[in-house]
């Protein structure tokens, strides 16, 4: 989530409260304070709230908290006459386009940084890594309007930022650190998006880099905005967001001409809601009145109506109002989360364990009252210690991962042994003798279903001992069972036995193979069961896949 | 007092005779039939029951080596060296004698002779020096002893002595009358069966004494805790669930109404598998849904919403999709479920992040349910679990409205965010035809459990150390476990 930087001096200053009373409210509007330093404080905003990404949209809101300036902002627009056409071209490859002139900008290097984390913060959030929104902010003095956004071929060249030279749209992607960081979103595409003057000069390679001629300095003073993307929703969004934030700075926001739109308008949507739809929802008593006063405090426009409704206004800023329910989860803070009284309802209802964690908890029950350990181990592993390792072939339903993290987790364990002999190279220099089980999911052709699985070792661990813990668990769980010879290679041929339940081999155990040890790094013989609690009475038979 | 039948004998046999002299334990061994050793044991229980005293030293035993007890008898080689002439003698004549190398140099150093120009006189005096008399009598040790052992015709062994005698409070404990009778150590089952037992004494054990230490078999400690939070839920009323951690991506995300270019659904963050599955009946409720809202005052996510996007399978990022699972089959109110399961999330291994951890959810669908109660089974939940202060803060997830993290009280670490909750949005369950509210919640099992069991590494979960499994105590998570959390 982003992180806001909030200085104190600028804060106070838009806000008209000290920073110590700010920073003490600004957890109750939803956000988590990072740092808190002598001259700002960091702080994490919600992805709901793309609107609080500014210090100037912090101070908006916790005006309205602090009851020192409620109800809807409102930021008039007035035309510039500049015109701005787009390409018919480009709907294929980035058709969105909004815009707008902001003058009477007062910049410093502290607000130009201000700025340009606002513009990081909504190209990642809303912009998804610029693939669906990305912003230019441009010097407007050295170009001449009107502008076109147009798709350029990709041998066009001109001068990108932070470069001297010209170069072709094709170069940019491959050298330039912004070219290559964000190819991918327009490499597939035969001509590129490209925003030039009425000159040809080139002001912007959305949603790459601009140009180095309109870079903004200190001595700006007015700027041309464009935002280009893939969703007009979120393309006027950003617009909005940018220029509301501006104007609370002090800045006047003029509208832009696409091809025949003025944009934007920075005016509210509007909601009726219903006063009883919000006090069934959160549980609290509301009229209109009272409802209405705590959408203010929010920042919305809020009229009380006569039928038990408020109209409200949404501010132009909010990316989070989809549904009536948004709106009330703000009276729901204004209303303040620590004045709900907290009640459980009256409702009686029978608690009921899953019949498979009751198969489960009686297979820890059995194996801990043969004097077995329980350990808990990742359900992620490899094809080595899984099948490699035990001298088997691997499992023709096993998981594996289409993009694994590291190679030690590739596949979805679908045994437990493999990982409880892993247990015992880990605690070789623990005391013997070392007796430890395992009960969990395991997957086989994408069907979750739990195993239990336990191992002995000591310089006595043999054949009898794990045979009579098979013939101890099984009697326990209920299963009736026969033991036949084994061909499982993980095991001494000869001291080794399947589970044979109901005909279907549900189960191994027996001496692990010297070769297996070796494998693990063990010296001590290693005595092993496996067995598949789907064969225990009173399992559910729903398979658990998706 | 509490005597055993052995230090009963021994105290019996120091008062016998001179009670109040120091008594070797070899001596009182002959008396009571057993080894010295027996004896010191005894007399140290004794002491330290303020009966007896012990006091120990060292003891030097001399003894002539065969070269000593040759000389014994045929006197040091510088005494013979002295008879074998008379008056003087050259010394070169001297030098044939076979003792002249031990001897002369003793001869000249007791002044015995003197030595000059090649002729060895005697001095006329030769009196027994202190180790000829040692010599003699090796037992009684002193000066001339020490001079045997330096010239290697001695030995001196040292051992460790014990000494034993009876305080006043020992001699009163006599006075008093001792009941000495035979114990054994083990009951025989022919002695219960015959009443033999009645006059049976049976050895009394330290209990001052360590056992050896024993671990039992047992449930690990984390698993003890999942028990202890299902068996709160269950207590509260809900019915557990259980499912698949491979899920389809619509159940994982499209049903909770996560758009499609969410950037939590990214292979970044997800471990993406290769088969793909069909989509349920009813899915074309979920894709209107996202996009224009369907039937409810919702706008939806506005775009379209894509089936093969949807048919990928995923391992659960989370256990809410067995809750819109369960959702979707019970719509009847009342339903309240819970499930505690693992989920993987695509993160590399380090102390506080693991690609698979514990998640528990629950979720209530009943008629007229609120904001507010959410909160207080929220409350009841935590204070349960032992956090008997809780918190509530706005708080962000994309299925819910409204949404609140809750934050518990940890004595040294403050207000602890653990977990998350809100009501289901409409548009994740209008689709499924549910139009009462659904609470939901779910937190991090294991962050539970590194706050409870003070873990600094969550790997020691699941790459256990067995010590650590034997040693930790089963009561350590308990829910009243004094001074961890409150």
């Amino acid at each position: 989530m982003p992180i806001v930087s909030l200085p104190y001096k600028y804060l106070e200053r838009l806000v008209g409260r000290s920073h110590e009373d700010v920073i003490e409210r600004l957890p109750m509007i939803g956000s988590d304070i990072e740092r808190v330093l002598p001259d700002h404080c960091d702080i994490e905003f919600f992805p709901s709230r793309p609107d609080l990404y500014s210090v100037e949209g912090v101070a908006r809101a916790m005006r309205g908290i602090l009851g020192i300036e409620e109800g809807l902002p409102e930021y008039p627009v007035t035309p510039s006459g500049i015109g701005f056409s787009v390409d018919p071209g480009l709907a294929e490859i980035r058709p969105f386009l909004g815009s707008a002139v902001i003058r009477g900008v007062k910049f410093d290097e502290e607000s130009i940084v201000t700025l340009m984390g606002l513009q990081e913060s909504l190209h990642w959030v809303l912009g998804r890594g610029r693939a669906k929104v990305a912003i230019g902010v441009h010097d407007l003095t050295h170009i001449r309007p009107p502008f076109r956004y147009l798709a350029a071929p990709r041998d066009r060249s001109f001068v990108p930022l932070d470069f001297d030279t010209g170069m072709t749209l094709d170069r940019i992607l491959a050298d330039h650190p912004k070219g290559r960081a964000y190819a991918k979103i327009v490499e597939r595409f035969d001509r590129m998006p490209l925003i030039e003057d009425s000159l040809g000069q080139v002001l912007s390679f959305p949603p790459i880099i601009n140009g180095e001629l309109t870079r903004v300095t200190e001595r700006t003073t007015d700027l041309l905005l464009d935002v280009t993307g893939t969703d007009r929703r979120a393309v006027d969004l950003t617009v909005a967001i940018i220029c509301s934030a501006m104007a609370e700075g002090g800045a006047r926001i003029e509208s832009v001409d696409i091809d025949g739109t003025p944009v934007p308008t920075l005016t509210p949507s509007e909601r009726v809601v219903s006063v009883s739809a919000c006090e069934k929802l959160l549980g609290i008593p509301l009229n209109a009145d009272s409802m209405a006063g705590l959408l203010r405090k929010m920042r919305f426009g809020a009229i009380p109506g006569g039928d038990g409704t408020v109209m409200v206004q949404v501010p132009c800023f909010r990316a989070d109002i989809m549904h009536d329910w948004d709106i009330f989860e703000d009276v729901a803070i204004a209303y303040g989360y620590r004045n709900f009284e907290a009640e459980i309802p009256a409702t009686f209802t029978v608690g009921q364990e899953h019949p498979a964690s009751r198969i489960g908890r009686l297979a820890r029950e059995t194996a801990v009252g043969l004097q077995y350990l329980e350990v808990m181990p990742f359900s992620l592993t490899n094809e080595r210690t899984m099948y490699g390792m035990m001298q088997r072939e691997a499992a023709p339903g096993v998981l594996h991962l289409l993009h694994p993290i590291s190679e030690d987790h590739t596949i979805v364990r679908t045994d437990l042994v493999p990982l409880l002999i892993g247990t015992l190279a880990l605690n070789r220099h623990r005391e013997f003798p070392q007796r430890i089980f395992a009960c969990g999911d395991v997957v086989l052709d994408l069907s979750t279903y739990q195993k239990v699985g336990a191992v002995s070792t000591h310089p006595g661990a043999d054949f009898s001992e794990i045979y009579a813990f098979a013939d101890a668990f099984c009697r326990e769980m209920g299963v009736t069972y026969r033991a036949v010879p084994s061909d499982d290679p993980a095991f001494i041929e000869g001291r080794r036995a399947d589970l044979v339940v109901g005909g279907r081999r549900a189960g191994v155990f027996g001496e692990v193979h010297p070769a297996v040890l070796n494998a693990f790094g063990l010296e001590q013989p290693v005595a092993a069961f496996e067995c598949d609690l789907t064969v225990v009475p009173g399992y559910p038979r729903d398979p658990a896949t998706p | 007092m509490d005597l055993t039948y052995n230090e009963k004998r021994l105290l019996a046999a120091l008062y016998k005779e001179r009670h109040g002299e120091w008594r070797e334990p070899e001596e009182l061994a002959g008396e009571l039939g057993t080894n010295g050793e027996a004896v010191v044991q005894y007399s140290h229980l004794l002491s330290g029951r303020g009966l007896a005293e012990v006091r120990q030293e060292t003891r030097h035993t001399y003894a002539l080596t065969p070269e000593g007890e040759e000389y014994r008898e045929k006197g040091l080689p510088e005494r013979q060296l002295l008879s074998s002439f008379e008056g003087s003698v050259p010394m070169a004549e001297l030098n044939r004698h076979p003792l002249a190398r031990i001897g002369i140099g003793w001869l000249r150093r007791k002044g015995w002779v003197t030595i000059r120009d090649g002729l060895v006189t005697k001095t006329g005096t030769s009196p027994e020096s202190p180790d000829e008399a040692a010599l003699r009598e090796v037992e009684a040790g002193g000066q001339g002893v020490s001079d045997l052992i330096k010239r290697g015709l001695a030995t001196d062994t040292e051992e460790l002595g014990f000494q034993v005698r009876l305080t006043t409070a020992g001699v009163g404990e006599c006075r008093a009358g001792l009941e000495l009778r035979q114990e054994v150590g083990t009951l025989t089952s022919e002695q219960i069966a015959s009443g033999g037992w009645k006059n049976l004494a049976l050895r009394r054990y330290n209990v001052g004494t360590l056992p050896k230490v024993a671990y039992p078999g047992k449930i690990h400690p984390y698993q003890r805790l999942i028990d202890e939070m299902r068996q709160v839920l269950i207590e509260l009323g809900f019915t557990e669930m259980y499912g698949g951690v491979v899920q389809s991506v619509f159940w994982n995300f499209d049903a909770l109404f996560q758009p499609q270019d969410h950037p939590a659904r990214e292979m970044q963050d997800t471990f993406y598998l290769e088969p793909r599955v069909g989509l349920p009946e009813g899915y074309n409720r979920v894709k209107t849904m996202h996009e224009t809202g369907g039937e409810t005052h919702s706008t939806g996510w506005g775009g379209t919403w894509k089936e093969e996007k949807a048919e990928q399978c995923v391992l659960r990022t989370h256990t809410t999709c067995l809750s819109i699972q369960h959702l979707a089959r019970n719509r009847q109110p009342p339903v309240k479920a819970f499930c505690i399961g693992r989920v993987y999330r695509r993160e590399a291994i380090d102390p506080t992040h693991l690609p698979e951890f514990e998640q528990l959810e629950g979720i209530v669908l009943d008629t007229g349910v609120t904001f507010r109660n959410l909160l207080g089974f929220l409350r009841v939940f935590y204070n349960k679990m032992g956090f008997s202060e809780v918190r509530f803060r706005p708080g962000y997830f994309p299925y819910t409205e409204p949404s609140v993290e809750p934050e518990v009280y940890v004595d040294g670490l403050g207000w602890v965010e653990l977990g998350g909750a809100g009501v289901f949005r409409e548009e994740v369950t209008a689709p499924w035809g549910i139009t009462t509210p659904v609470l939901a919640w779910g937190l991090g099992v294991s962050r539970v459990a590194s706050l409870r069991m003070g873990l600094k590494d969550l790997r020691m979960l699941y790459e256990s150390d067995i010590d650590w499994i034997r040693k930790v105590p089963a009561n350590r998570a308990g829910p009243s476990a004094p001074g961890e959390a409150r």
